[in-house]
């Protein structure tokens, strides 16, 4: 699920980049908070982080000590991604191995589909392998498919998450 | 929230900070991410070099899985759900999914049908036609 945060975060400015002129300070703060968000990618909490949407305030300047540097706290609000356990999602299937399947689905990565989770389907082992159910509807490469997530892990060293997720439920498989 | 293991976004439980936030529909966010890329596009030659990965992946999937492209329509899909007392989580995924039936929209978001809520099937369907009105004047 997409979601619309609000973040405190605290912006600090070199010394020699203070400027008496509101306009240009303010321009630092908002370039130093796009650099510092740029390399933020995600949290355990919030999920991946797409784009700063708002600043929504700048608080006052406090002077750091020994480097004369300025510690501005700010609020800004951002859109993020965060995948749920018992979500109903779709995603893109990107590798079909021998015991299930891995899809893509926003920035998540890594979800896996396991066979045992979906027990209607087939593996058939081609050069392009599929899985296919009595009913003939088939899961490869690229298909788009709809799943539920049953389990969410968080990668701390990564910073990414990855998800488990299940074909068994109504109106759940791939879709046309 | 009180414990990890407890998630569950079938009873929306998902925890207090979440059932506040506000959640945005993949045809929203494709227009917010579609307006950052062209302001990045005026400003430089290069656009797809200034985003993160997380972005641009994100825009791609967006840009896929939208059902409403006109932000006319993408406007009235959250103002017509929004007038059935629906948590964020369960309009985001109604308006994601778009079901066709009533019995669909229960499997996709099985809380409307839990304890204390007022929805009769007839509530999900007139939601449902509603949406499918949009999407057939878009």
């Amino acid at each position: 699920m997409f979601l619309k945060v609000q973040c405190p975060w605290n912006v600090i400015i070199p010394a020699e980049n203070l400027d008496a002129n509101e306009l240009m300070l303010q321009k630092s703060i908002i370039t130093r908070l796009l650099e510092d968000f740029a390399g933020k990618r995600a949290t355990k909490e919030l999920g991946y982080f797409l784009a700063i949407t708002t600043l929504d305030s700048i608080g006052e300047g406090k002077v750091r000590q020994n480097t004369g540097d300025v510690l501005f706290p700010v609020v800004y609000s951002a859109i993020t991604f965060k995948i749920f356990r018992g979500e109903v999602l779709e995603g893109v299937v990107h590798k079909v191995l021998k015991h299930g399947v891995f899809l893509r689905c926003g920035p998540v990565e890594h979800i896996y589909l396991s066979s045992v989770k979906m027990p209607d389907y087939r593996h058939l082992p081609a050069e392009n392998p599929v899985f296919l159910s009595d009913k003939m509807s088939k899961i490869e490469k690229d298909v788009v498919v709809r799943f539920i997530v049953i389990g969410t892990k968080w990668l701390e060293a990564e910073r990414e998450f990855q998800a488990l997720v299940s074909l068994e439920g109504d109106y759940l498989g791939p879709v046309s | 929230m009180s414990g990890e293991e407890e998630e569950n976004a079938a009873e929306l439980k998902i925890g207090d900070e979440f059932l506040k936030a506000k959640c945005l529909m993949n045809c929203e966010v494709a227009l917010i991410l579609e307006h950052k890329y062209e302001q990045l596009q005026q400003m430089s030659d290069d656009p797809m070099n200034q985003v993160s990965q997380v972005f641009e992946k994100s825009l791609q999937y967006v840009k896929r899985f939208s059902r409403y492209k006109n932000p006319d329509a993408v406007r009235q899909v959250r103002e017509i759900l929004s007038r059935y007392q629906l948590a964020e989580f369960e309009l985001c995924v109604l308006g994601n999914l778009c079901p066709e039936t009533v019995e669909e929209a229960i499997a996709m978001v099985p809380s409307i049908k839990s304890k204390g809520r007022a929805y009769d099937d007839e509530a999900i369907e007139k939601m449902l036609n509603d949406l499918s009105l949009i999407k057939k004047f878009e």
